[in-house]
């Protein structure tokens, strides 16, 4: 569980044209990217995000994990003025704010934006910098410009990451890179998490015992409160809910299925890398147990447990998609040796 | 372990750079041929260490060929960085072979260890200042009885022309001859107590001087003493004349001297003269003969020694006074008198001085070359190599020039000739008060504000000029602008104020605000601080440094080497300016893994005959797109520059290529590559 509070420079750097159309306009574009991909793969994690200029801080999204919003707050926010100069101190302590409530067993963690070369700053920037050390919060930095040296010494002193970029794509690889979870550190806490796994119950009108409900989702929406049939039930208060993962309002209850979990999980227990071997060695029929093709590249690889063979393509889907491997699944879920 | 041209030489660390192993066999072949060198390596590629590797190990090797290694630095923090290193490789060394060593290492750095003399007489390595080889005055006391075969090391010795003329030159002003007059009283009334209590003690002097100067010229011919400019050999081949043997007579006669002295500053215009036609001015005015003025700084220390004067220091006045007398006597070239009743800026306020200038730094350093095997003359900035053997006077037999060697291009420099609406940029005296290329360096300076992270460091080529520019932007308002994007601290003249504004810089730099340091081409922000990696991410040269060409001090040193050198006045002058802007652009780049913009913000950088005197370290990174580039150009460039260094390098991309184990070191091709880093002029 990650929780993840992104800081956004908008200072009068950002109208620099360097990045098309400017700075701002394709770092925002570059964040509902980020935060699609972001949710897809942390789906029971929250993110914040908070802009900076003009030596000031603000939070233009709180802490949710409604990936929604912040895409909605993002669209808006490139009509934004940028002023001013950004303020690492104020953006540091206003997440702290938040930050320091979360349960000791998730990841805190910060990742600034910054394309300014100047920060205006109140207080001794090291002190705030003690402060995200004891509090655990890992700091990470993608530069826009060039390497400052307050940057290098935040991250490496909060054990996150310094990258500057050198284009475009250069910037989208370095925000990827923080889609996957930072190695936990063995002194974070253990503790147990209450979790809900609400079953989807779909009802017709044609079902005698359907009763028409709210969904408590749609309580914030602007659009008029929707009457349906069908969704997810807290197990515990019996609310009703349309999509997963979320946060139950009323009882506060985390509710996720059986997927996300599992999605969270392969950053915990990651798929063993395949052997990697010739195609001559190969006895028997030449096809891959995957997609039932035949074996027309010259590598094949296999799973060192079960021992089956993939083509190069199954096992970069495997690897990258799937995080199991399908034929480990297979005889698993038949004990009687159905192979 | 190093295998050095057969040499076993003990390096201390794991790895080494290419460059070090190169120094080192130039080094090496120095010494085998018995003769002095002159070596030009970058700054931050281990210099130190390579020096004290191979001269211990050749110490170690050859005990009766290299006794000795006095190594010479400049400053304090240097020499405790000597130190350091050395105690490094003395723990290694234990560490290696297994036995306690005996070597005896001594360094000097303070006036209150000045009386160590038996336990330098033992020691294997010295390390102290330039001065207490150079300056006359210091030499005789500290470094008179070193042994002939000792191996002497200049380091950071680009100024060293500079430090032999400042020992042997003396300023004289009204106040000198006031405190003078009162050292004399002083010597008169204790003469006088002592003749009452114990007058043997005066006559036993009288004796001994003249039997004293002959022990001085046996121990001189027979090697044991060093040479000092003060006391040529000549004199101690004669007694000292009777004018001055008895006491009283010898107060008298600097009274007398003094005298003449004062009237010689009543003058009411500048007055220029040989030190020849000085003393004949002195024999008609008050009937000194050059004899005894010759004996005078020799007479005065006798004479303090017999008054068991405990507080050398509350004589300095009398002692310069007579130093001045010596040196004046003594020789008849090489020196200059000039005399100014007011300082050029201040044509109102009478300040008279009598400066007697040295024009020729060979006679400081002539005995050290005479007497000491080998010399070896070492900095990062010593481009052009073949000046230094001339106007030092001596031949060395080798004169070498190292590039450093680098697995990613860690400086850049840049030559920006013009401003953005093509007006060409230059510090030159016609084109100082121009509005535009005042406009086009701020301009310069207000865009490299806003794209070079932390600290930048601008050097200019006067206080004047620097206070002209800054007032101008003020006025233009791109100070203000500047402040947006980084804090601006400036140098003056005052020593607490630049200490404070350098304390902030760093501060600024450190946190995250960014600063600018406005300085002085020779002021001591570039003679002594470095500025390693976030303290110095760019250095802008503002025009090109050269000395205030005005100065009668310098037009009579120019004269003096056109007639006895040879060398041109145009070339000593560009030698000195691009000498003092390499040093400027030198103190941004401390190590391999530190990255920094050079800005050279003058056109005349990019011609031949100036860019050919900067040391070929840097030389070697100015591509020729890079030699008159518009201020655009060069902030694109910059920018640029800057991401490529941001981007990660750790020490295992430098392996193999700039930085190399010991079995990388031995493999043939490398070796072979090792001797072609070694430039031979």
């Amino acid at each position: 569980m990650r929780h993840l509070f992104v800081v956004i420079d908008c200072s009068r750097s950002m109208e620099d044209q360097d990045l098309k159309p400017n700075r701002l306009t394709s770092t925002l574009k570059l964040m509902e990217a980020f935060i699609d991909e972001y949710f897809d793969q942390n789906p029971i994690s929250q993110v914040g995000i908070i802009t900076t200029k003009n030596k000031r801080a603000e939070k233009l999204t709180d802490l949710t994990g409604n990936p929604k919003k912040h895409i909605a707050a993002l669209k808006k926010a490139v009509d934004t003025v940028c002023l001013g100069e950004p303020s690492l101190y104020n953006s540091l302590s206003l997440a702290i704010q938040t930050l320091k409530h979360m349960p000791g067993h998730t990841s805190r963690e910060i990742l600034i934006i910054l394309s300014s070369l100047t920060t205006c700053d109140p207080s001794n920037i090291y002190e705030i910098i003690k402060t995200l050390k004891s509090l655990k919060i890992r700091v990470s930095v993608i530069g826009l410009s060039a390497e400052v040296r307050v940057c290098t010494v935040l991250t490496r002193e909060t054990g996150g990451l310094y990258h500057v970029i050198l284009d475009e794509s250069h910037f989208k690889e370095l925000l990827m890179l923080h889609i996957k979870p930072p190695p936990a550190s063995s002194s974070s806490e253990c503790s147990l998490i209450r979790m809900g796994f609400p079953q989807h119950t779909v009802a017709s009108l044609t079902d005698q015992d359907a009763k028409p409900s709210f969904s408590m989702s749609h309580l914030d929406s602007s659009s008029g409160p929707g009457l349906s049939l069908g969704g997810y039930f807290c197990p515990q208060c019996h609310a009703k809910y349309t999509e997963l993962p979320v946060e139950c309002k009323v009882c506060g209850l985390t509710l996720v299925s059986a997927p996300h979990l599992a999605r969270s999980f392969h950053h915990l227990f990651p798929l063993q890398p395949f052997v990697e071997s010739s195609v001559e060695e190969l006895q028997g029929n030449r096809f891959c147990q995957a997609c039932q093709g035949e074996l027309k590249d010259k590598n094949i690889f296999t799973c060192p447990s079960c021992h089956s063979v993939f083509c190069v393509e199954c096992d970069l889907f495997v690897h990258d998609s799937l995080h199991c491997c399908p034929c480990c699944i297979h005889s698993q879920n038949t004990p009687f040796g159905v192979s | 372990m190093l295998n050095i041209e057969g040499l076993l030489v003990y390096f201390p660390y794991d790895y080494i750079y290419p460059e070090q192993y190169s120094y080192m066999l130039e080094l090496k072949r120095t010494l085998d041929a018995k003769g002095h060198g002159v070596l030009e390596m970058p700054s931050g590629t281990g210099k130190t260490i390579s020096l004290l590797s191979l001269i211990v190990a050749y110490q170690r090797a050859f005990p009766l060929e290299a006794s000795k290694l006095i190594y010479c630095s400049r400053t304090v923090p240097e020499i405790e960085k000597v130190v350091e290193e050395l105690r490094k490789l003395m723990e290694f060394y234990s560490k290696e072979t297994g036995e306690n060593n005996n070597f005896l290492a001594l360094a000097l750095s303070s006036r209150k260890n000045l009386c160590i003399h038996p336990e330098i007489l033992h020691a294997n390595i010295v390390v102290y200042s330039y001065h207490y080889l150079l300056d006359p005055k210091i030499a005789d006391l500290v470094s008179k009885e070193l042994a002939k075969k000792s191996v002497v090391v200049f380091d950071e010795a680009h100024n060293i022309d500079n430090v032999c003329i400042d020992s042997m030159s003396v300023n004289i002003t009204r106040r000198m001859l006031d405190r003078c007059h009162n050292n004399v009283d002083t010597l008169q009334n204790t003469i006088h107590k002592i003749k009452e209590t114990d007058a043997a003690k005066l006559k036993e002097e009288y004796r001994r001087l003249v039997e004293g100067l002959k022990e001085a010229n046996v121990a001189r011919e027979t090697d044991i003493y060093l040479a000092n400019p003060v006391l040529p050999d000549e004199i101690l081949q004669e007694a000292v004349p009777g004018t001055i043997r008895t006491a009283e007579h010898f107060v008298g006669f600097l009274r007398r001297f003094l005298e003449y002295l004062k009237s010689r500053l009543r003058v009411q215009h500048v007055v220029q003269e040989s030190a020849a036609q000085f003393l004949k001015d002195i024999f008609e005015k008050v009937c000194i003969d050059r004899k005894p003025l010759r004996f005078c700084s020799e007479r005065l220390q006798s004479l303090l020694r017999t008054l068991e004067i405990a507080d050398i220091a509350d004589f300095s006045a009398v002692t310069l006074i007579s130093n001045f007398a010596t040196l004046v006597s003594t020789y008849s070239q090489g020196f200059t008198i000039i005399i100014e009743p007011f300082e050029d800026r201040t044509p109102t306020i009478a300040n008279p001085v009598l400066h007697f200038s040295c024009m020729d730094p060979s006679i400081a350093i002539k005995p050290v070359f005479q007497r000491f095997q080998s010399v070896i003359i070492t900095s990062g900035t010593l481009s052009p190599l073949d000046i230094y053997p001339r106007i030092l006077d001596f031949r060395p037999v080798t004169i070498a020039s190292f590039t450093m060697t680098l697995a990613r291009t860690c400086l850049c420099p840049l030559i920006v000739g013009r401003g953005n609406d093509q007006v060409a940029l230059s510090s030159k005296f016609e084109t100082r008060e121009d509005f535009a290329v005042i406009r086009n360096y701020g301009n310069l300076l207000l865009e490299m504000s806003a794209i070079v992270p932390d600290g930048i460091v601008a050097f200019f080529t006067s206080y004047v000029y620097m206070e002209n520019i800054v007032a101008s932007w003020y006025e233009q308002g791109i100070l203000e602008n500047i402040q947006r994007n980084k804090l601006i601290f400036i140098e003056t003249q005052d020593a607490a104020e630049t200490s404070m504004a350098l304390e902030k810089y760093q501060e600024a730099c450190e946190n995250g605000r960014g600063a600018i340091l406005l300085s002085v081409a020779r002021g001591k922000v570039s003679e002594g601080i470095d500025f390693v990696h976030h303290f110095g991410r760019a250095v802008i040269m503002f025009g090109m440094p050269y000395v205030y060409t005005q100065s009668r001090i310098l037009k009579a040193r120019l004269e003096y080497l056109r007639d006895q050198f040879q060398i041109r006045e145009n070339d000593f002058l560009t030698f000195d300016a691009m000498r003092h802007a390499a040093q400027c652009v030198g103190r941004v780049i401390r190590g391999k893994t530190d990255y920094g913009l050079m800005i050279f913000a003058d056109k005349r950088y990019a011609r031949a005959d100036k860019r050919g005197k900067l040391p070929r370290w840097i030389q070697e990174h100015i591509s020729d797109s890079s030699l008159n580039l518009t201020v655009d150009e060069a902030i694109q460039l910059s920018k640029h520059f800057l991401r490529q260094m941001a981007q990660p390098f750790r020490r295992e991309d430098q392996l193999g290529l700039s930085l190399l184990t010991l079995k990388q070191l031995e493999s043939e091709e490398m070796l072979q590559k090792i001797t072609q880093i070694a430039h031979q002029t």
